[in-house]
């Protein structure tokens, strides 16, 4: 139970987007006075008044005398003071939102960016003639045909139709190596074609991409209010009528009882009293939850759907690319029979040195650490090589001995396209001399003729296999003469992830093709307790229904065509930005960078997003009760004397309305950084997390405030 | 402040209320599930026949809306009954003194207190209601107000209730409660009353010869049944003017003591219930601490200031402690009757039963405490959920913004219906028709306009002004706040319960309030959510009363 659980910052790690430039410029500022327009407060109900409060007190600043008896034309000073403090209080929140929306602009351009407008080689069809048209990407529509030669800008979101063509994606992905694309396959927007030539049909008219999706989310007017926010709107108004009729009763009564009230602390009491700083800081804080998830690349097509990342309680989890790297690596060399581990080793090295693919590499890698160097390295350059095929599934090297250092014609060639074409039929190179075959592959391709097979072989696969571990069979002139085994890799940073979403009452499940006893043992090494085994991709619509109908709140992420359905049902679905377009228009959130691990960061910064809201607002009530004990007293102090008793901060009377009122006001501002960065929580039990924050926030709202108004009382004192 | 055996009986009474109400609670779940108990063979038949009267089915489920229309249309036509016999009592049987009909307007602010469970009195039932009155229009009042709240709690929390779907029938209900819970219980706590000295009578007044060679008019009736359903069912409203500090109705200080346990009997009774009828036993728990909880620091309060074992208004057979410990349990259950003059009691404890009628939970009316003490805890729920990072649930249900709507609606009722009206009766100058009310210093005067609307909205009863407010001002003004204060809450928090119908559950992982954690954050939202909305006028009231260094109210 005691076990170490990373704080929030270090679970997300750092943020792929920067969000500098800092957005407080010319601009904003600018745009911060335009909003303090009434028409552009209306949206904001709280500000609104206090902007109409501020008109009232700049009358009575103007024209006391027609204000009395609420006002006294001596004062005026102070209520030219309390003017400028409502305009300052209202210019805050203006400021404040401001802030969040140029924020959440500058990390939505910067993906944005990724889409500029482009050159697009048009195809049109007429009959039977085939026209490339030269065009701009913004006057493509959806359905249209283009070609994508090497060198060209994909020019909007596409799917391949005809030819196969590597695809350099790292603009969009961060992904460096090229990816094959093929017909069926999409292309993103803003990624560069490699190499070959294919065409493709355009899959979204311009201004309805992901991208653009999200450019709207953070146009502040334009986005619309998430259930939550509207929930926590209810509250405000709720709380701004009780105050305006506490303070409508004040008024009438200090008329009906003849009670000398000064108009301008009335009003003082009454903002104070307003959920201003809540009322000031919901816009921001809803914006910024949508900049955090931009920063990490992850584009939601709604404000509800983060905060239903928020709500999750199931996580499913797909292994590969979430938990493992996806590339299995080699770990050890088991040698069979008489044979000894160097002997494996050396064979194992041989044959992967033209294996470029993880699970190779890791092999050579092994080998050379163990100091399994073979003296044939020489020969290798002599070697002829066979590819993986699929009809053997072995691959592996034919070294020949005491010829020249003649690189054998066309091996070069056939390396490189190793990888692109898989094509069995090809056949090495034969030369004469001393040979010296050594092939690796899956156990059971080594059981059809051809082989020996030691004694104890099929024992000590099973046992590898038992232990979560994949054998890999090494055959040397036809005889099998040890396993290496290979690992699942576990991502870096996957545990603790798991941990803290574990910490905080979130269920992960993990989900995969493997066979039970795998995937038990990977499970278990992150910590999932739970994993379904053997799974195909359309099972997972089930299981994602299984677990609705159990009341869990369902997160998970696909790719393919299959995931669709699974994702369309699931509450919170993460397409990788790198699969169909039917996963993307079915998820509602997409990975640009296509890394299935941020699910657990969508959840995590969901959750903050829920209780930065929850805490501003219960800090923003609890700040009220200092409020009424600096100003009440001061207000009643004229008419009953024997109210300063209640005056327990001992503020001076021409202050404590003032000393509240900047409080009031500069809570906005100190508040802003908490709004646009959101709570920083460790990720723990929802128990604790409660109690944590009501002690800082409410509790904390309750103190803070007494302390803050004497202070700045005593200041004020000073001056 | 208080002594130590003052405080070990404050303990008590509050214990004994506690262990009365986990051991009464299994079987009131009975009668509001429907499960069958031994009184089966006795009064199924009976209520088979009433139903049959009435021609409601039993077997029938209602939705929110039609519970409620049932409610209002019961609770209405019953007012309207009662009103015509209060109008009509001098010609109506049993009025050996022959009291006249009462003005419409006292007659119209009367059935509509006794039928919002409030009882705040503009007249002195011994010199204005006749026998017939007193054990009809008023009595029935009281036994229909008890059993309509039990019954929208019952509701409330079938709408709540994992996997609800609807709210039960509302005539099942008020027919179970009454012939199985409150009319039994009445029976007995009316024998006792009268063993211990209570009269119940329909012969008349007697006038007698005192030791002395005086004669004396004793003011006897139907009391004992009265008193009983009046604190079981925390009505309030007494058999006399001067309620329960007349000898008659609480004539020694065992009848002191037994008449505070009885009103917090049912209310604590529906706290244990809650838990079983909700299906979680332990969601008591949050309910219970909080308004045990509260309820504690309302007497803390009240026993801080200085309690004179004599003065004016303060009865000497109890004294100010008794008299001080009453007011506050009775305004905490919303009862209302007193054994002394509120202006007797100081200003602390003035307070203290302003915070009692407030909260209106702690444990607040009969019923009705459950459902304010449920609406806190969705406030609470929402506010300090969000919190938690997950969008806030009450048992697994989520809380729409149409949830916090409707809450946020509930408990605007209660500031509009004081304030608004308070500020009237000073504007309009309606106070001045109060005898004597001029002279007072504004402190007191405004504590007792403030009281008197305080407690017509919490339908609490109790009130400083008695028969002087018995102007058409007043019976109108406070009838419409007694009202709304009633009927508007009950009428939300239907809807909100009945939204709660088959809404999807998740699976609870989130804030768990059913633990002593939740409880503690609980009662610290309902002083904040109370104190912020009335702490001006406190200060105006009895604060200033306090400050001003006043011990009592008697101007």
């Amino acid at each position: 139970m005691a076990r170490h659980v990373p704080g929030l910052d270090r679970v997300l790690g750092r943020a792929r987007v920067s969000r500098r430039p800092s957005a407080l410029t010319a601009k904003t500022l600018t745009e911060s006075v335009v909003r303090l327009s009434p028409a552009s407060l209306l949206s904001n109900p709280v500000m609104l008044i206090v902007e109409l409060a501020f008109f009232v007190v700049a009358a009575m600043a103007a024209f006391p005398h027609a204000f009395v008896p609420f006002a006294n034309p001596g004062d005026r000073g102070f209520y030219v003071e309390v003017a400028a403090i409502l305009l300052v209080t209202v210019w805050f929140s203006t400021l404040s939102d401001s802030l969040a929306e140029q924020q959440a602009k500058n990390t939505a351009n910067a993906l944005k960016q990724l889409e500029t407008e482009v050159p697009a080689k048009k195809v049109v069809t007429e009959g039977w003639e085939r026209e490339i048209v030269r065009t701009r990407s913004t006057m493509l529509r959806k359905g249209d045909l283009i070609l994508l030669e090497k060198g060209d800008v994909v020019p909007v979101d596409a799917e391949v139709l005809e030819g196969i063509a590597m695809v350099d994606e790292s603009l969009v992905t961060g992904e460096s190596a090229p990816v094959r694309k093929a017909p069926g396959d999409s292309l993103i927007g803003g990624s560069k074609v490699a190499s070959d030539t294919m065409t493709a049909r355009v899959a979204v008219n311009p201004g309805e991409s992901y991208l653009d999706q999200m450019v709207r989310l953070v146009e502040s007017s334009k986005r619309p209010k998430t259930p939550n926010e509207v929930a926590i709107t209810m509250v405000i108004f709720g709380l701004s009528a009780v105050f305006t009729i506490i303070v409508a009763s004040i008024l009438g009564l200090s008329v009906a009882l003849g009670l000398s009230l000064d108009l301008s602390v009335l009003i003082a009491l009454y903002v104070c009293l307003l959920p201003t700083t809540i009322g000031a800081l919901l816009p921001a804080i809803g914006l910024s939850g949508i900049s955090r998830l931009y920063e990490r690349k992850v584009v939601a097509k709604s404000g509800k759907a983060i905060e239903t990342a928020g709500d999750t309680d199931a996580i499913l989890l797909d292994k590969t690319g979430t938990i493992t790297v996806g590339n299995r690596q080699a770990v050890e060399m088991m040698p069979l029979g008489a044979r000894t581990e160097k002997e494996v080793g050396e064979a194992a090295f041989l044959s992967s040195w033209f294996d470029d693919t993880p699970e190779g590499r890791s092999v050579i890698r092994l080998a050379h650490e163990k100091g399994f160097v073979p003296r044939e390295l020489n020969a290798l350059s002599l070697s002829e090589v066979y590819d993986f095929s699929a009809q053997t599934r072995t691959s592996g090297v034919k070294l020949h001995f005491g010829s020249s250092f003649v690189l054998p014609k066309g091996s070069v060639q056939r390396i490189r396209r190793k990888f692109f074409l898989e094509d069995p039929s090809e056949q090495g190179m034969h030369l004469s001399g001393e040979e010296t075959e050594i092939v690796k592959g899956a156990p059971d391709s080594f059981l059809r003729s051809g082989f020996i097979v030691p004694k104890g072989f099929q024992e000590l696969v099973d046992t590898v296999a038992s232990e979560g571990d994949t054998p890999m069979a090494v055959a040397k002139d036809h005889e099998v003469i040890g396993l290496v085994r290979l690992k699942d890799v576990l991502k870096p940073g996957t545990r603790e992830k798991i941990e803290a979403v574990k910490a905080m009452g979130i269920r992960p499940v993990m989900i995969t093709g493997d066979q039970p006893l795998t995937a038990r043992s990977i499970a278990s090494e992150v910590g999932i307790e739970e994993f379904v085994a053997k799974v195909k991709p359309e099972d997972k619509y089930s299981i994602v229904l299984k677990e609705q109908s159990q009341n869990h709140v369902v997160a998970m992420i696909g790719d393919g065509t299959n995931d669709a359905p699974a994702l369309a049902a699931a509450d919170v679905g993460l397409a990788m930005n790198s699969g169909t377009e039917a996963a993307k228009e079915a998820a509602n959130m997409v990975d640009l960078e296509s890394n299935p691990a941020k699910i657990i960061d969508v959840v995590l910064l969901g959750k903050q997003l829920l209780m930065t809201r929850g805490a501003v607002t219960a800090f923003s009530i609890s700040n009220d009760v200092a409020k009424y004990f600096a100003i009440l007293p001061v207000m009643f102090a004229t008419a009953f004397p024997a109210l300063r008793s209640l005056n327990i901060l001992g503020l001076g009377l021409q202050t404590a309305v003032l000393s509240a009122l900047i409080f009031n006001a500069i809570v906005i501002p100190l508040l802003i950084p908490l709004a646009m960065r959101g709570v920083t929580f460790k990720p723990s039990s929802t128990m604790s997390l409660f109690l944590r924050n009501v002690l800082i926030y409410g509790v904390g709202g309750v103190v803070v405030p007494f302390v803050g108004i004497k202070l700045i009382d005593m200041l004020l004192g000073v001056l | 402040m208080i002594d130590a055996i003052q405080s070990l009986i404050v303990v008590a009474i509050l214990a004994s209320t506690l262990i009365s109400g986990s051991l009464l609670a299994p079987y009131v779940v009975r009668v509001l599930t429907g499960t069958p108990t031994r009184l089966d063979r006795l009064l199924d038949p009976l209520e088979s026949a009433v139903y049959r009267l009435i021609g409601a089915d039993p077997k029938m489920t209602m939705g929110w809306r039609e519970y409620l229309f049932a409610v209002i249309l019961l609770n209405v036509a019953q007012m309207a009954i009662a009103f015509a016999i209060l109008v009509g009592q001098g010609v109506l049987p049993l009025n050996p003194m022959g009291f006249p009909g009462l003005s419409w307007d006292l007659a119209f602010n009367t059935v509509v207190s006794f039928g919002t469970n409030t009882n705040l009195q503009h007249y002195a039932g011994e010199t204005a209601l006749s026998y017939f009155s007193q054990m009809t229009a008023i009595q029935f009042l009281q036994f229909t107000s008890a059993a309509t709240g039990v019954c929208v709690m019952a509701a409330m929390v079938r709408g709540l209730r994992p996997g609800s779907s609807h709210l039960g029938n509302f005539y099942v209900d008020f027919v179970r409660v009454l012939t199985r819970i409150l009319l039994p219980l009445c029976a007995v706590a009316a024998l006792v009353l009268v063993a211990l000295g209570v009269p119940q009578t329909v012969g008349g007044y007697v006038t007698v010869k005192t030791v002395e060679g005086a004669t004396q008019r004793l003011l006897i009736g139907p009391v004992a049944s009265l008193v009983s359903i009046m604190q079981i069912g925390t009505n309030g409203g007494g058999y006399f003017g001067a309620n329960s500090a007349y000898p008659f109705q609480n004539p020694t200080p065992v009848t002191d003591v037994l008449e505070i346990y009885l009103m917090l009997l049912i209310p604590t009774t529906l706290i244990f219930a809650f838990g079983e009828l909700i299906g979680r036993k332990k969601e008591t728990r949050p309910i219970l601490i909080g308004s045990y909880g509260l309820l504690a620091v309302d007497l803390a309060v009240a026993f801080l200031g200085s309690i004179p074992a004599v003065g004016p208004g303060i009865e000497t057979r109890f004294g100010g402690f008794f008299s001080t410990f009453w007011t506050v349990i009775t305004t905490a259950s919303t009862t209302g009757s007193l054994n002394a003059s509120l202006t007797g009691i100081n200003p602390l404890g003035i307070l203290s039963a302003y915070m009692g009628m407030l909260v209106q939970a702690t444990p607040g009316g009969i019923g009705v405490g459950v459902m304010y003490m449920l609406m806190y805890v969705v406030i609470t729920v929402f506010v300090v959920g969000l919190m938690t990072g997950r969008t806030p649930e009450y048992l697994g249900a989520k809380i729409t913004a149409r949830d916090v709507k409707l809450v946020m609606v509930a408990f605007l009722v209660h500031p509009i219906a004081i304030l608004v009206p308070t500020l009237a009766a000073f504007a309009t100058k309606a106070v001045d028709a109060i005898p004597g009310f001029s002279s007072l210093p504004t402190s007191v005067a405004f504590t007792q306009v403030l009281y008197e609307f305080t407690s017509s909205a919490a339908n609490n009863g109790s009130d400083f002004l008695g028969a002087a407010a018995n102007t058409p001002f007043f019976n109108f003004a406070t009838a419409a706040v007694m009202f709304v204060g009633r009927f508007v809450p009950i009428a939300i928090l239907l809807a909100l319960a009945g939204s709660m119908i088959g809404r999807k559950r998740v699976a609870e992982q989130s804030l768990r309030t059913d633990g002593a954690a939740f409880s503690f954050v609980l009662i610290g939202s309902i002083l904040l959510l109370v104190v912020l909305t009335f702490l001006p006028f406190l200060i105006l009231g009895p604060l200033l009363a306090y400050f001003q260094g006043l011990v009592n109210f008697v101007g």
